[in-house]
């Protein structure tokens, strides 16, 4: 059929433009946009791929998952989106199956006690399948949309008046939770540059712009003016599975200084961002990227 | 089933499959046991197995058959929950036995898949004693071409440590992969712990707060590794989880701080020396189980979520 095998090609293809895009990647991307753009691939590797039942699907967006991860491993929003539609897929199966809904999908010694088969099989055909996870997909792209909001909701319980806040770098979360601040509180921020791309230049910018007294400084005075710090509040990149986090340059230099001072440190992050691994490969996390930017190469 | 051919069962698992943990081979004793028994009622079932379950710790009386014992007791309680016929009920209790019996024999090698990403090319591991489980994970790391040398303690009283290394299958199939194994004094460990990159025990007893019941000894090679900073992982199956909070070393029960035979013998037991210690939740940095990883605070969840 040729729309069939047409879709399939233009499917590949939009699959390998997104592969590539995410290994090129000179610009750091927004999370936000690789999350939802990773979420409308597999909408559509669900739609147009050639599957007959839960467990086929599964190894088919599994497979995909893979490739994209392997293209950049240190953006752990694609496995963690790639993740969350498997979930989908099997609690959806689970419904249909006819299992009660408050069955505990984890293990736990319970489970290993009363359960009566020794593996789920995902093999039974539902024509409903296919509709059913893509709605739940659906449903998750709309509660991406919300997240920035949702977080900047909760910003008037903890930023008082007369606080210093200090941040690092550039976060879109920090600054929609500022802001939403600012509107009722009159408050200090003072934004450590985080060089050598000095992301905090343009944070510093847009605050000031909403009437936030904003200050830019280096990162090595961090340690210096944490003594007249009240609060921290850093985004990040992602969230591992043992509370530890991947962030830009310089956050865990802000994070052993708050220590030292008992500074409180807030982080503002979206539930795409949290991610089931542990730090344990070191050299697949760190992102490296040409000196070029720092020392032209014509100097 | 009388007490001396539930002993001679349990015995027999043991020398059978040296392999096997001695909590599975006190549960396939019981469901043996089970099989077996003649009563007719529920309750009756419970206290016959009670008495069993004290024979068996006189016999062996470490902190893994009474965890095993207590699961054991706990499943019969499950089950007689969803069925009221007794002669039913007994048949799925013999199934499901099996069934969980088959998972369990399948945990070590899950924990292996868990654990063997943590250890690094190049890593330097301390373990203490013998542990058949960290024994795995060092297989799996070996299988997935890692490269890594092995310190081991001697562990003693009863240099533990040494049959670790002398034992035949494993540390000759180590040995043959090439894994450098050094065996040091249960003294030098503050002096090694400079050069290690991380330390792997394994557990007889997982307790509700998280900590763990080992070998003596690992107490104090926990403390060290906090002192320099090196990552205290444990590696234990789910079945080893019990039902105990200690807060310090004297709260342990006596009957799993000494041999049986001891406990039988001797007529004052403060001048015994204690064969396991209690290393406290704030110095694990994980736990590797079947049921997945685990902070030590998940551990009392996870037995939450069974006994209650």
């Amino acid at each position: 059929m040729p729309g069939a095998a047409e879709r399939g090609s233009e499917l590949s293809e939009q699959i390998e433009a997104f592969v590539s895009r995410l290994r090129g990647g000179g610009q750091r991307p927004r999370s936000e946009d690789t999350a939802r753009q990773t979420l409308s691939l597999l909408r559509k590797i669900i739609a147009h791929g050639r599957w007959g039942w839960a467990g086929e699907l599964m190894d088919l967006i599994r497979t995909e998952g893979r490739r994209m991860t392997a293209a950049q491993p240190s953006e752990t929003t694609v496995g963690n989106m790639v993740r969350r539609v498997l979930k989908v897929i099997r609690e959806e199966y689970g419904r249909l199956h006819g299992r009660s809904e408050e069955s505990d999908q984890q293990d736990s010694l319970h489970k290993l006690l009363t359960s009566g088969g020794l593996s789920e099989d995902f093999s039974t055909p539902y024509p409903s399948l296919r509709a059913n996870v893509i709605e739940a997909i659906n449903e998750l792209l709309i509660e991406l949309e919300g997240t920035t909001d949702n977080i900047a909701m909760q910003a008037l319980e903890h930023i008082h008046s007369n606080e210093v806040i200090m941040t690092i770098g550039y976060s879109r979360t920090v600054e929609a939770f500022l802001k939403e601040a600012a509107r009722k509180r009159k408050f200090q921020v003072i934004v450590a540059e985080c060089a050598p791309f000095c992301q905090g230049h343009e944070m510093a910018v847009r605050l000031s712009k909403e009437n936030i007294e904003t200050t830019v400084m280096s990162d090595a005075a961090i340690f210096a003016v944490m003594s007249r710090v009240n609060k921290v509040i850093i985004g990040t990149k992602t969230i591992l599975a043992n509370g530890a986090l991947i962030a830009v340059s310089g956050t865990h230099t802000l994070a052993l200084a708050a220590k030292h001072h008992s500074t409180p440190l807030i982080v503002c992050a979206p539930m795409f961002k949290l991610s089931p691994q542990f730090p344990n490969e070191e050299d697949s996390f760190h992102k490296f990227v040409s000196p070029q930017e720092v020392l032209p190469f014509t100097e | 089933m009388s007490t001396d051919d539930l002993i001679e069962t349990f015995r027999a698992q043991l020398r059978d499959d040296p392999d096997v943990a001695s909590a599975v081979a006190a549960i396939r004793a019981l469901l043996g046991f089970l099989r077996q028994d003649r009563g007719e009622t529920i309750q009756g079932l419970r206290s016959s197995l009670r008495d069993a379950i004290d024979t068996l710790s006189r016999v062996d009386s470490s902190v893994a058959v009474n965890s095993g014992g207590e699961l054991f007791l706990r499943f019969i309680s499950l089950t007689s929950l969803e069925y009221s016929d007794y002669s039913k009920c007994k048949e799925i209790m013999i199934e499901r036995g099996e069934i969980f019996l088959r998972k369990v024999s399948l945990s070590r090698n899950k924990i292996a898949k868990l654990c063997h990403p943590f250890i690094r090319d190049g890593a330097r591991i301390l373990t203490h004693a013998y542990s058949r489980v960290v024994l795995r994970v060092l297989e799996a790391a070996v299988e997935s071409k890692k490269r890594f040398s092995v310190y081991v303690t001697e562990s003693q009283p009863d240099q533990a440590g040494q049959v670790f290394i002398n034992l035949q299958k494993m540390a000759k199939a180590l040995r043959k992969l090439n894994i450098p194994v050094t065996v040091i004094l249960d003294a030098a460990v503050g002096y090694i712990m400079e050069k290690v990159d991380l330390v792997l025990v394994g557990a007889e007893g997982v307790v509700e707060s998280g900590g763990i019941i080992n070998k003596i000894g690992t107490n104090q090679i926990a403390v060290c590794a906090k002192a320099q900073n090196k990552p205290f992982y444990v590696v234990a199956e789910s079945f080893k989880f019990v039902r105990l909070f200690p807060l310090n070393q004297q709260d342990v029960p006596d009957k799993f701080k000494y041999k049986a035979d001891t406990l039988k013998t001797s007529q004052n037991l403060t001048e015994e020396h204690p064969w396991i210690d209690y290393t406290s939740p704030s110095l694990i940095t994980l736990l590797f189980t079947d049921l997945g990883v685990l902070t030590p605070s998940a551990v009392s969840d996870e037995l939450i979520k069974l006994y209650l």
